[in-house]
């Protein structure tokens, strides 16, 4: 038993802190923008958007220098193809979503330079969280981002807002019991923490203790299923996603996934890669359940956000396809979907956002859909754009995201899962019902008339330009398929997944 | 030359866009020049195509996804070349006959949207890409139903819709899958049509394939009993939607299975050909009784067409030259028949915003133009000799009788039901006294409308009389077609019963 705890050498040679970097970029943003409130208190919330945007860029431009498999920081830190990738991604889509808040109307939360402070450390906590193994960072990345996370949520100005920071505030908090268990469970088996370790040890052994590496694998399987909200823990998604702004909501869908699916492709590997029946069995349920629960509750929203919502749990569902085929094509798949469903997701919840208004409005919710009835008659362009969205994210060719079903349902075709991806294909029906619905209401019935309501009341120029953005690459993205499916199989191809 | 399929593809949409431009008032005219363009295109296609080949010509492929296979691959043969044609000029003359007042503009921008999706399926060669157009162009016939169509016309559109979208999912599966055979067997990815065309797929593979190709082309078509969403499309849509959607987007379905289909999974296709051909047989059958049965002269019409789709996949399954060859005539055929017929009773519905037969009587006495052109466009539409409705269902069924021959005769004998139900649909609203008073005032077809439908009426005619320079194209690329399917087969059977079924000289080999 003398291997449990290998004697700690210091060696900053072998430290590496340059793998540190591009977190520390966005950490000392953080700082920056808390020190520049301490100084003087009446600036604008465009400088704080700003000064986010400007060190996510020098985070994102740190990023790029890595070229892959880099350890450092007494063998915490992991920059592997997988990490770079995702954290490009996470980093990318940050930048473009604290563009969302810059708004014409104002809203309290953004008026607090915490606000940006706690986005840039929410980044920099999934960056951890990402470019890790060892099951001590990843969790100590996840709760970094989760705490700040919480708190952005509850500063929101509206009466669900802190119900909704309660309840992702309690859920987590038993994830993050949840993990902590769960990574015992492998020490305890195994005498590491570090996946790789952990996959080696487990091999070796020819999995010992199967029962006790079962039960951590249903904890950590519940933990990440917090995060990823997976089928039967998504039940807070919907009512978090209400209470948070819409714009909020959509990074909400897309960066912390982008992290969660990281560590769980990190931890199935070592599953999946050996044959493990049940654990393959149980990742099948998961993956089937979370795409066609969530599906079937989406047919019944009559809130556009609340769809939405539904919808997103469904295609992480999807993309967690990806990570039970295993092979290096689902894997690129993986990022091509969620790339793909990033820039669409950014769309249509920017979208939305920029149709709030800051009263309560006459409809039962926010997004009511009958909010948008005729729509097309008042404001073609807005209708136009929302409905550009909606069929990508149904699946509607050549949009954006048809091109990541594709390559999905592809690649699970290629892996012999052909029930799976017959599966994924009547989801993606049933994802086309509840996506015609708001454009029926918006293109196909009369505009209510007693109802006044304001469009693009929270539509400003900087805004528009990113949803003008975002529906290029919507519908061209055909021509950026290519280029980023090389881009992606070299990363995850020199990470050896 | 070298661009003329893509020019074909892209000038509609081009048009479309600009066409946002263009003034409320104007923009009929603006409509009718972009289609009639385009319908000239097509003529010039016509014009250079080597009519004594049938390999695919004009081709031209851009990579797209070269790492995955997936190349903007374009190229016509017999069997598309006049499906093409057909297309545009059907969507020209649907423009010129549009008696729709509101949002025009929005609904001819729609139309030509629709018409670079409905081209383009018929000639890309990539089934990816093919895959792409096919699901688009559901998004503007939805807007068509639904923004512009009748009563019920939102749960109409939403059916259309889901029905057709569901399907072509499991046929994308489908796809991805043959996409994956031809990279395990040649080491490359592709999703051409050439390259799959000289993949030997054992018969569990195509038995799969074949079904998961089925679930797309079926409902499209549609086969019984996935037919329950067109009755509504059709009783929904506006005029132009009805006309568009019998004329080209029923099409669709059917020359997906013989583009696809037949000559992908040869052994499949034989194997399958008694259970196609007994849910053809129904839907000719049973659709024939149900359109007896309606009230509404559109919906007549929309079963009907039910009805000699089922005529069509018989042909298909007959599998040899003159069922096939027969069966795509049939289709450009009924395409300008049934949009004739469409066009007609909507001419009639804007008079009298009414299309129950029993609104009407005695209209030949008020409108005779209007009587005689919907006359020949009926003989016409039950197959009378001479007429371009007959070529088609005459070839059809002649490749079928080689086949089954009992089957035909059930088939043939349901012709004379489709006589008969139209006839009585004739008789009872253009026939015997002038009852209602509002019918009275009626006035005949009007210029326009005459320069919509005149048009159909030659081709009816002239087609129907000389089929040839059709047919001889056609037959080529067929008989083609027919050959790889020869070479693909993997069961003996199979390749007796092509042997057999093309034996006895057609006139054409």
């Amino acid at each position: 038993m003398n291997t449990l705890i290998p004697p700690v050498v210091i060696d900053f040679v072998t430290l590496n802190f340059s793998t540190l970097v591009p977190m520390l970029m966005a950490i000392v943003g953080a700082l920056v923008i808390l020190c520049i409130d301490l100084v003087n208190k009446n600036l604008d919330k465009s400088l704080y958007v700003m000064l986010s945007v400007l060190f996510l860029f020098v985070d994102l431009g740190t990023i790029i220098g890595f070229s892959g498999d880099v350890r450092g920081f007494f063998d915490l830190m992991l920059v592997d193809g997988i990490s770079i990738l995702s954290q490009i991604v996470i980093v990318f889509a940050s930048i473009l979503f604290i563009l969302t808040t810059m708004t014409k109307l104002r809203f309290q939360e953004f008026r607090y330079p915490e606000y940006f402070a706690l986005y840039l450390f929410v980044v920099a906590g999934f960056q951890f969280m990402v470019s890790s193994d060892s099951l001590i960072l990843i969790f100590v990345g996840l709760e970094t981002a989760s705490m700040a996370l919480y708190t952005m949520i509850a500063m929101h100005n509206r009466a669900k807002a802190i119900e909704a920071a309660i309840k992702y505030f309690t859920m987590g908090a038993l994830a993050t019991a949840f993990f902590a268990f769960g990574s015992m469970l492998f020490y305890a088996v195994t005498g590491t923490v570090e996946l790789g370790q952990i996959s080696e040890v487990l091999t070796r052994t020819n999995f010992d203790n199967y029962g006790v590496i079962l039960v951590g694998v249903v904890f950590i399987v519940g933990a990440l299923g917090f995060k990823l909200s997976l089928v039967p823990y998504h039940t807070w998604v919907a009512d978090v996603y209400e209470g948070s702004p819409a714009s909020f909501a959509g990074f909400l869908s897309v960066v912390p996934k982008m992290a969660g699916f990281v560590v769980a492709l990190r931890f199935f590997e070592i599953f999946i890669a050996s044959g493990d029946m049940y654990v393959e069995i149980l990742l099948y349920a998961i993956v089937v359940l979370s795409m066609t629960i969530p599906n079937i509750i989406a047919l019944l929203q009559t809130d556009i956000k609340r769809m939405l919502a539904y919808s997103s749990i469904s295609n992480a569902g999807f993309a967690m396809g990806a990570i039970l085929i295993g092979t290096t094509q689902a894997t690129s798949a993986l990022f091509l979907y969620w790339m793909m469903f990033f820039i669409t997701n950014l769309g249509g919840f920017t979208m939305i956002w920029l149709n709030r208004t800051k009263q309560n409005s006459q409809f039962a919710t926010d997004h009511a859909l009958e909010k948008y009835s005729g729509l097309v008659k008042s404001s073609p362009l807005t209708a136009t754009m929302m409905a550009l969205f909606f069929l990508s994210l149904a699946g509607v060719p050549p949009f954006a995201l048809f091109w990541g079903k594709m390559y999905l349902i592809g690649s699970a075709v290629n892996a012999g899962y052909i029930i799976l991806a017959l599966i994924m294909a009547i989801n993606s029906a049933i994802a086309g019902y509840y996506y015609l619905k708001p454009i029926v209401y918006m293109f196909l019935k009369e505009p209510l008339e007693d109802k006044e309501v304001k469009y693009m009341a929270n539509a400003s120029n900087s805004v528009k330009t990113l949803i003008g953005f975002c529906a290029i690459v919507t519908i061209l993205s055909i021509f950026f398929i290519e280029p980023l499916l090389n881009i992606i199989s070299y990363y995850v191809q020199i990470s050896g997944y | 030359m070298e661009h003329i399929l893509s020019i074909l593809i892209f000038f509609p949409a081009f048009a479309a866009l600009i066409g946002f431009l263009v003034k409320n008032d104007s923009i009929r005219m603006y409509g009718i020049v972009v289609t009639a363009i385009e319908f000239v295109l097509t003529v010039y296609l016509w014009a250079n195509f080597d009519t004594s080949i049938g390999d695919m010509q004009f081709t031209e492929i851009i990579p797209i996804i070269s790492s995955y296979g997936v190349n903007y691959l374009v190229g016509i043969d017999g069997i598309s070349l006049f499906l093409v044609i057909m297309t545009t000029f059907m969507t020209m003359i649907s423009i010129i006959g549009l008696t729709e007042k509101r949002d025009l503009k929005h609904m001819i921008i729609t139309v030509l949207f629709l018409e670079m999706t409905m081209v383009a399926v018929f000639v890309v060669l990539d089934a990816i890409i093919f895959y792409a157009f096919w699901e688009l162009s559901l998004v503007p016939m939805l807007y068509i139903i639904g923004a512009w169509g009748g009563k019920l016309r939102i749960y109409a559109a939403v059916k259309f819709f889901l029905y057709t979208f569901f399907g072509s999912l499991i046929m994308l599966v489908g796809m991805l899958y043959l996409g994956y055979v031809y990279y395990q067997t040649t080491g490359n990815w592709s999703f051409s049509i050439l390259d799959w065309n000289m993949l030997i797929l054992p018969f569990d593979m195509q038995f799969w394939l074949f079904i998961a190709f089925f679930a797309g082309f079926a409902i499209k078509v549609p086969m019984f009993p996935f037919h329950t969403w067109l009755p509504y499309a059709h009783g929904q849509a506006p005029t132009i939607g009805s006309v568009i959607l019998a004329a080209v987007l029923l099409k669709m379905g059917t020359y997906g299975f013989v583009r696809f289909s037949l000559p992908l999974f040869p052994d499949a296709s034989v194997y399958f050909t008694i259970p196609m051909a007994i849910l053809a047989l129904i839907a000719i059958i049973y659709t024939a009784m149900v359109a007896y049965a309606q009230e509404d002269m559109k919906q007549v019409i929309a079963y009907s067409s039910v009805s000699h789709m089922g005529v069509i996949i018989l042909g298909i399954f007959a599998l040899n030259v003159e069922g096939i060859g027969g069966s795509i005539f049939l289709m450009i055929s009924h395409g300008i028949v049934s949009g004739a017929l469409f066009m007609l009773v909507g001419v009639i519905y804007d008079r009298r915003h009414t299309k129950l037969i029993k609104d009407f009587g005695g209209l030949a006495l008020v409108m005779p133009k209007y009587a005689t052109i919907f006359g020949i466009m009926l003989m016409a539409s039950v197959g009378l000799p001479l007429t371009i409705g007959f070529v088609g269902e005459f070839l059809s069924l002649l490749g079928f009788f080689k086949v089954h021959p009992i089957m035909t005769l059930l088939a043939g004998l349901t012709i004379i039901l489709g006589a008969v139900y139209m006839l009585v649909m004739y008789k009872k609203s253009f026939f015997g006294p002038l009852t209602n008073d509002e019918n009275k005032k009626l006035k005949d077809l009007k210029g326009r409308e005459l320069a919509a439908l005149i048009p159909l009426v030659a081709l009816v005619i002239i087609l129907g009389i000389y089929p040839k320079p059709i047919l001889e194209p056609v037959d080529k690329s067929v008989s083609q077609m027919i050959d790889i399917m020869k070479v693909k087969a993997v069961n003996d059977s199979t390749k007796v019963r092509l042997m057999e079924s093309n034996s006895i000289a057609g006139g054409q080999e």
